[in-house]
C-alpha cells in the first residue's frame, strides 16, 4: 500500500525561547517491507543548525538548534511510503517453543541472537517485577510456540485493558497501568514488553503510525489520529522479530507505518528537546495518514 | 620501643599488620617513623596533631554528607600517621594497576565500538545491556588515541597473607586524588624531616602528567581555536559531596572550574560562556556522572548537564575525560571475566586478582553462592540498583531464606563476594595523645593515561574504616591517611610530557572568566561590604549600651534606631524599644541565621564564596572560615555571653572584613573579575553611606556626629584634622566630598565611574553614563551652602547617588548575569 504521512508538532511558549535543541525521530526507516519514497522535514523558525544521522538502533534521526528567540516552534514531517503486507507471512512462520528462545538468547551465539539479547533487560520506562511476569506467564504455557503465546498475550491485553486517553501520561509508571487496567497504546506496548522480558524473551518498542481512515470494509483502528506504538517480539532464529499490536489485537500488517524502534519510548521519542526560556508551553500534535493511488 | 605507645595496639591478629612483621617487631620501612614518635615528648605530638587539624579547618577541607540533615559540610578526617609502603611492594601494585587500567580501557573501547567481546561470548550481554551505564548514544564515538579512561582509580585491600586485591574499579569520574594531594601537603608539613629522609615519592608530577595528557589528546584546530587548547574541570556544583576537591584540583591544575550552565554546544563544539563571549573548550575533566552530562541524549531530567555534549564528543570536537559511558565498568560482575579477558586482550595473566566474586546471573555461580552464603556478602550487580550490602553471617534462618528467594527471583541483579579481612595500620588516638590504635584500612590508587601507557600515582588515598571494619566509606564517617611510597633511589620529579609554554599560548588576564564566576564575584563584593556595614552598625548600637563613651549623645539614639529598622535588624514600629529589648534584638541579629543581620549575611557570603572556591586564595578562605566559625557556629554562646565579649567578637569580625578587603586590593589581578568584585563593593558602600547620611540629616541639627564618623570608619581621620567636636561642615566634607577618603561618597562615585568606563572599553557600553548625573551633582556641591543640616541639594544628591548605584547594578545583572541563573528544561512530544 502507498501511504502519505504528515506529522505536525507545534509548541507555543508563553515567553521567548532563547535556545532550543531538538532531537527528532520523525523519519521512517527503510525496511524490507517498507520503502520511504519521499521525506521532507520543515521547521519554523529556520534552525541555525540542522543535521541528520542514525542512532544506536539504526533509526534515522535529525537534530536541530535554534538560537534566535522564538515563541512558537513548528515541525512538520511529510513522508510518502510503500508498505507491503506481512500478516500472512508472519502467521506462516515456523514456530519455536518459547523456552528454547529464552535459553538461546541467554547465552547468545551469532549476530542475530546477540542483537536480540540487547532487548532482554529493564529500560527507563519498562520495569519488570513478579506480578507482571505472572500476568505474562498465563499465556506462556509449557512448550507453547513463541508467536502463538505472544499473540495470546496481545489478545489478553486487548481484552483486559481499556483504551483511555485521560488515564495516563508519559510518566505514568507501569505498575500503575497494570493496577488500573487502562491507558494508551504506549502503555500497552510497555506492559507487553515488560511481560515478555520478565519471562526472558527479547521485546522491543516500535514507534510509528496507523492509517487514519481504513480501506473500505476494514474497521478504523484505535489511535489512528496520533503517533502509534506497538511491540516486536523475538520468536527465534527461524522467525525473527514479529510485530504485534496489543492496542488493536492484531499482527502488524500494511496499515502500520514504522518510524523506528528501541527498548522503549525513551529511545524513539518523536521529538525530544531541551529549551532555555519559554515559560509555560502548549503543545499540539497532528498526524494524518492517507492512502495514495498506487 | 615505647610500650605505652602500643598499649592498645593488638599485636596478634588475624589481619595483616602494615607496621609489624611479628609481635613488637616493626617492618624496616616503619622504623624511622616509630622511633621518632616514640622518642618525642607528648607536647610535640600534640602540636603536630593540632597543626594538622588547624590546617584542615582553615583550608576548609570538607566532605559533604548527603545523609546529614542540614546537608552540612563535614570536616575531612585525616590521621597524623601516613601509610608507609616500601618500593618493592609498591612496584607490584604499580604494574598491576597500570595493567588493569589498560585492560579496562580496551574492554570499554570494544563495547563502545566493534563489540567483538559480546559477539564472541567473552562478555555476557547482561553485563552490558543490563547495565544502565551502557549509554547507547555514545556507541560509535571513537575516543582520541582509543583512550576512554584518562583517569582510573582502584580500591585495594591487603589480605592476611599479604596479597593485594582489587575491591572496586572507579572508572567514570574517580574521586579522592585531590584529597590525597591535600593530605600529602598537610602531613609532609607535620613530618618535614622524616618526609625528606625517608625519600617519599612526590605526587606533583602525576598531576602535571594528567594535565599534559588532557592537552595531548584534546582536538586540535576547528572553530574558535586560537593558541593553546582550553581544558576545564566540570563540576556538578557546591552541593556535591566532593566539591572541595573539585575546586582544589581546578586550582592546582590551573583549569577553570565550570558548571554545566557555563557551557553550551554550538556547531558541534563545546563553548564556555565568558564575559567576552563564547570561548571554545577543547577538553574537560569531568566530575559529573555520565548520565547527567547531556539532557538531550542522556537523562532528560538532568539540570546539570550540557545539551549536545554527546554529539560534540561523537564528532571528536571535545575530549571528555573520562569518556561518557565509562560508568559501564563500575560493576563487580566483570571481575569473574577479567582473567580470561586479560589473556585474550593483553596476552598475559591478570597481575592482581579481584576479590572473589560470583555473579548470580550464571546458574552454576548462583548455586555456589546459596551453598556458602554465610561466608559471603551480597551486593547489587549494577550501580543503578540501590541495595545496601548484606552480610551472610548476619542473617538468621528466616533472613537467609528471604535472601535466597531474592537471589533466585532476580539472579542478574546480584553478586556475591568473599569478605576480605582488611589489613590494619596504626592511627593516632585522638583522645589519648600518647597512644596509637589499630584500624582496618583500604587503599585507593590512581592511574592516568599517557601516550606511553598508564602511569600510576606514587601514593594514594588510604581510607580508614570506622567501627564496622568490614565497610570503608567516607559517607559513613571514615577517616583518611596520607600514603607514603618510598623511593629506592632518587625521588623522581620528572614529568613525561612536560613542554614549555610558547608566546602564542600566554593567557591574558580574565579572558576565560565565565559569566557565573563574574556574577559571584560581584555579589561577593556586595556581601562583604554589606556584612561589614552591618557589623559596624551592630557594634555602634551595642557599644552605646555598654559603656559611656564621651560624645555618645543621647540625641543620636532615635537616629540609630531608625537605621536599625531600615536595615531590618529591628521590627518597624512607632515606639522606641527599651534597652533590654534592644540588647536581646541585637544579640539575635548577630547570631541568629534565620533573621536579617550579621549571621545571615555571613552565611550568604559563604554561599557565594563557595561558588568561587577555585578563584579565592587559601588566605581568603582562612579569613572566611574563621569568621563563619565565630559568627555562624557560636549561636548559643553569643546569645548568653557578656556584652563586652560580644563586642570583642564584633571587633574580630570587622577586622576579618578588613583583611578580606586587603586581599582584594593587594592579592588579586586587575582583571575584569576584580573590577566586578570592586563594583559590587562600591555600589554597596555608596548606598550604605547615602543611607547613613540621610538618616543623620533627617535627625536633630544640634547633635554629636561621632556615631556617623564611626559607622564610616573615619573618626581617626577626623580627629587628626580637627581637634574639635564633630560638626556638620567638616564631617560632611570628609564623608561626602573628600575624594581621598575611601569611605566618602565622592570616592565611590569616581571609582564606579572609572570601573564602568574600563568595563565599557572591553565589553561595549555598560551604562557608565548612569553616573554622569551623580558626578555633575557632586561637582556642583558648594561646601559653604550645601554641606549643612537641612540642605535640599545635598539630600537630592544623596538620592541621586543611591539610585545610580542601584541602576548600575541592575544594568550589569541584565547584561552579564541574567542568563546564568536560568536553567534549561526538557520537552517531549509524541
Amino acid at each position: 500500500m502507498r501511504l502519505n504521512v504528515v506529522h505536525e508538532t507545534r509548541y507555543s511558549y508563553s515567553s521567548p525561547v532563547v535556545l532550543s535543541q531538538q532531537l527528532l525521530h520523525l523519519t521512517p526507516r527503510a525496511l524490507p517491507w517498507q520503502a520511504c519514497d519521499a521525506h521532507h522535514l520543515s521547521v519554523e523558525p529556520e534552525p541555525g543548525e540542522f543535521g541528520e544521522g542514525t542512532d544506536f538502533f539504526g533509526n534515522r534521526i535529525a537534530r536541530l538548534l535554534i538560537a534566535a528567540p522564538h515563541e512558537e516552534l513548528r515541525v512538520r514531517a511529510d513522508s510518502t511510503l510503500s508498505v507491503a503486507p506481512r500478516e500472512q507471512q508472519a502467521l506462516a512462520l515456523p514456530q519455536t517453543a518459547w523456552e528454547t528462545v529464552r535459553d538461546r538468547v541467554r547465552v547468545p551465539d551469532g549476530a542475530a541472537l546477540v542483537e536480540a539479547a540487547g532487548f532482554l533487560y529493564e529500560s527507563p520506562h519498562v520495569e519488570t517485577w513478579r506480578e507482571l511476569a505472572g500476568y505474562g506467564a498465563q499465556s506462556f504455557t509449557r512448550g507453547r510456540g513463541t508467536l502463538e503465546a505472544a499473540f495470546d498475550l496481545t489478545r489478553r491485553i486487548y481484552a483486559d485493558f481499556k483504551f483511555d486517553k485521560t488515564a495516563t501520561s508519559v510518566s505514568t509508571p507501569l505498575r500503575e497501568v497494570l493496577k488500573r487496567r487502562r491507558g494508551v497504546c504506549q502503555d500497552f506496548a510497555h506492559l507487553m514488553i515488560g511481560s515478555l522480558r520478565s519471562l526472558g524473551l527479547p521485546a522491543r518498542y516500535v514507534s510509528g503510525y496507523l492509517l487514519t481512515e481504513p480501506p473500505p470494509g476494514r474497521p478504523r483502528l484505535v489511535g489512528a489520529d496520533a503517533s502509534h506504538a506497538w511491540v516486536a517480539v523475538y520468536c527465534g532464529e527461524a522467525a525473527g522479530w514479529v510485530d504485534l499490536d496489543p492496542t488493536n489485537n492484531c499482527v502488524v500488517d500494511d496499515e502500520h507505518v514504522t518510524l523506528g524502534w528501541g527498548r522503549d519510548f525513551s529511545d524513539v521519542t518523536p521529538m525530544h528537546g531541551v529549551i532555555l526560556g519559554g515559560g509555560e508551553h502548549e503543545l499540539a500534535v497532528h498526524v494524518t495518514v492517507t492512502p495514495l493511488e498506487s | 620501643m615505647a610500650r605505652e605507645l602500643l598499649a592498645e595496639y593488638p599485636q596478634s591478629t588475624e589481619r595483616f599488620d602494615e607496621m609489624f612483621a611479628a609481635p613488637l617487631e616493626p617492618r624496616a620501612h616503619w622504623r624511622p617513623m616509630l622511633e621518632q614518635i616514640a622518642a618525642e615528648p607528648v607536647e610535640r605530638i600534640r602540636e603536630r596533631l593540632q597543626s594538622v587539624q588547624r590546617q584542615m579547618r582553615e583550608n576548609g577541607v570538607t566532605y559533604n554528607v548527603y545523609a546529614d540533615p542540614q546537608g552540612a559540610a563535614r570536616p575531612w578526617e585525616l590521621d597524623l600517621l601516613p601509610l608507609i609502603l616500601p618500593q618493592q611492594v609498591w612496584s607490584g601494585i604499580e604494574t598491576a594497576i597500570a595493567q588493569r587500567a589498560t585492560l579496562l580501557n580496551k574492554i570499554l573501547v570494544d563495547v563502545y565500538g566493534e563489540q567483538r567481546l559480546l559477539k564472541e561470548g567473552l562478555l555476557p550481554s547482561a553485563l552490558v545491556h543490563g547495565h544502565a551505564g551502557f549509554l547507547r548514544p555514545c556507541h560509535g564515538a571513537r575516543a582520541p588515541g582509543d583512550v576512554m579512561l584518562q583517569l582510573y582509580a582502584a580500591d585495594l585491600a591487603r589480605s592476611p597473607d599479604g596479597q593485594w586485591w582489587v575491591l572496586d574499579d572507579r572508572t567514570q569520574a574517580p574521586s579522592g586524588a585531590g584529597y590525597a594531594l591535600e593530605n600529602r601537603i598537610v602531613i609532609s608539613r607535620a613530618f618535614p624531616e622524616l618526609f625528606r629522609d625517608m625519600k617519599v615519592q612526590t605526587l606533583a608530577s602525576f598531576f602535571a602528567t594528567l594535565r599534559d595528557s588532557l592537552a595531548h589528546w584534546a582536538p586540535q584546530g576547528g572553530p574558535g581555536t586560537s593558541g593553546a587548547p582550553l581544558s576545564v574541570l566540570l563540576t556538578p556544583g557546591p552541593h556535591n559531596e566532593t566539591y572541595f576537591e573539585h575546586a582544589y584540583l581546578a586550582r592546582y591544575l590551573g583549569l577553570p572550574l565550570v558548571e554545566g550552565n557555563d557551557l553550551t554546544v554550538r556547531e558541534g563544539c563545546v563553548w564556555l560562556k565568558t564575559l567576552s563571549g563564547l570561548k571554545r573548550v577543547h577538553a574537560m575533566l569531568r566530575r559529573l556522572d555520565d548520565d547527567f552530562c547531556d539532557p538531550l541524549e542522556l537523562r532528560g531530567d538532568s539540570a546539570l548537564g550540557i545539551p549536545g555534549l554527546v554529539d560534540a564528543m561523537r564528532r571528536g570536537n571535545v575530549l571528555v575525560a573520562n569518556a561518557l559511558g565509562s560508568n559501564l565498568l563500575e560493576s563487580s560482575t566483570l571481575f569473574g571475566f577479567l582473567p580470561q579477558l586479560s589473556k585474550k586482550l593483553l596476552g598475559e595473566p591478570l597481575k592482581m586478582p579481584s576479590v572473589a566474586t560470583w555473579w548470580c546471573g550464571e546458574p552454576a555461580a548462583l548455586e555456589d553462592v546459596v551453598d556458602k552464603l554465610d561466608r559471603l556478602v551480597i551486593k547489587p550487580a549494577f550501580p543503578q540498583l540501590r541495595v545496601e550490602p548484606m552480610f551472610g553471617e548476619d542473617l538468621d534462618e528466616r533472613g537467609r531464606k528471604r535472601v535466597v528467594a531474592m537471589l533466585r527471583a532476580r539472579p542478574n541483579d546480584y553478586v556475591a563476594q568473599e569478605i576480605v579481612q582488611l589489613s590494619q595500620a596504626p592511627v593516632w588516638d585522638k583522645v589519648h595523645p600518647r597512644r596509637v590504635l589499630a584500624r582496618a584500612i583500604g587503599l585507593r590508587v590512581y592511574a592516568c593515561a599517557t601516550p606511553n601507557g598508564y602511569v600510576v600515582m606514587p601514593g594514594g588515598l588510604t581510607r580508614v574504616a570506622s567501627a564496622d571494619a568490614r565497610v570503608i566509606s567516607m559517607q559513613r564517617g571514615g577517616s583518611s591517611k596520607d600514603t607514603w611510597v618510598l623511593a629506592a633511589g632518587q625521588v623522581n620529579t620528572f614529568s613525561l610530557l612536560r613542554r614549555a609554554i610558547g608566546p602564542h599560548e600566554l593567557v591574558r588576564a580574565g579572558t576565560n572568566l565565565s559569566s557565573r564566576v563574574v556574577e559571584n564575584l560581584y555579589w561577593f563584593g556586595r556581601y562583604c561590604e554589606r556584612c561589614d556595614a552591618t557589623a559596624r552598625l551592630l557594634r555602634l548600637a551595642l557599644g552605646r549600651l555598654v559603656d559611656d563613651t564621651p560624645g555618645d549623645d543621647p540625641g543620636a539614639r532615635p537616629v540609630i534606631i531608625g537605621l536599625l529598622r531600615h536595615a531590618e535588624i529591628l521590627e518597624p514600629g512607632e515606639q522606641e524599644p527599651d534597652d533590654a529589648e534592644l540588647v536581646s534584638e541585637l544579640r539575635a541579629a548577630i547570631s541568629d541565621e534565620s533573621r536579617t543581620g550579621l549571621a545571615s549575611g555571613v552565611r550568604e557570603l559563604g554561599r557565594v564564596a563557595s561558588h568561587l572556591r577555585e578563584r579565592l586564595s587559601l588566605d581568603n578562605w582562612r579569613a572566611l572560615n574563621r569568621m563563619s566559625r565565630t559568627i555562624g557556629h557560636n549561636h548559643g554562646r553569643l546569645r548568653t555571653t557578656t556584652l563586652s565579649d560580644v563586642l570583642v567578637e564584633l571587633d574580630a569580625t570587622i577586622a576579618a572584613f578588613t583583611t578580606l578587603s586587603g586581599f582584594a586590593l593587594d592579592g588579586m589581578t586587575r582583571d575584569p573579575g576584580w573590577r566586578f568584585l570592586s563594583v559590587g563593593r562600591r555600589i554597596e558602600r555608596m548606598r550604605n553611606l547615602c543611607t547613613n547620611l540621610k538618616f543623620a540629616l533627617a535627625g536633630p541639627r544640634d547633635t554629636d556626629l561621632s556615631w556617623l564618623l564611626r559607622l564610616a570608619d573615619s573618626i581617626i581621620t577626623y580627629r587628626a584634622r580637627y581637634s574639635a567636636r564633630p560638626e556638620w561642615l567638616p564631617v560632611l566634607d570628609l564623608l561626602v566630598c573628600d575624594d581621598a577618603n575611601p569611605r566618602s561618597v565622592a570616592f565611590q562615585v569616581y571609582g564606579l565611574h572609572d570601573y564602568a568606563r574600563r568595563l565599557s572599553e572591553m565589553f561595549g557600553d555598560i551604562g557608565e553614563e548612569k553616573l554622569d548625573a551623580s558626578l555633575a551633582a557632586l561637582r556642583a556641591l558648594d561646601p559653604g551652602a550645601d554641606l549643612t543640616h537641612g540642605s535640599e541639594r545635598l539630600a537630592s544628591f544623596l538620592d541621586e547617588c543611591s539610585g545610580a548605584g542601584y541602576r548600575l547594578g541592575e544594568q550589569l545583572g541584565h547584561r552579564f548575569f541574567s542568563h546564568v541563573r536560568e536553567s534549561s528544561h526538557q520537552t517531549s512530544a509524541t
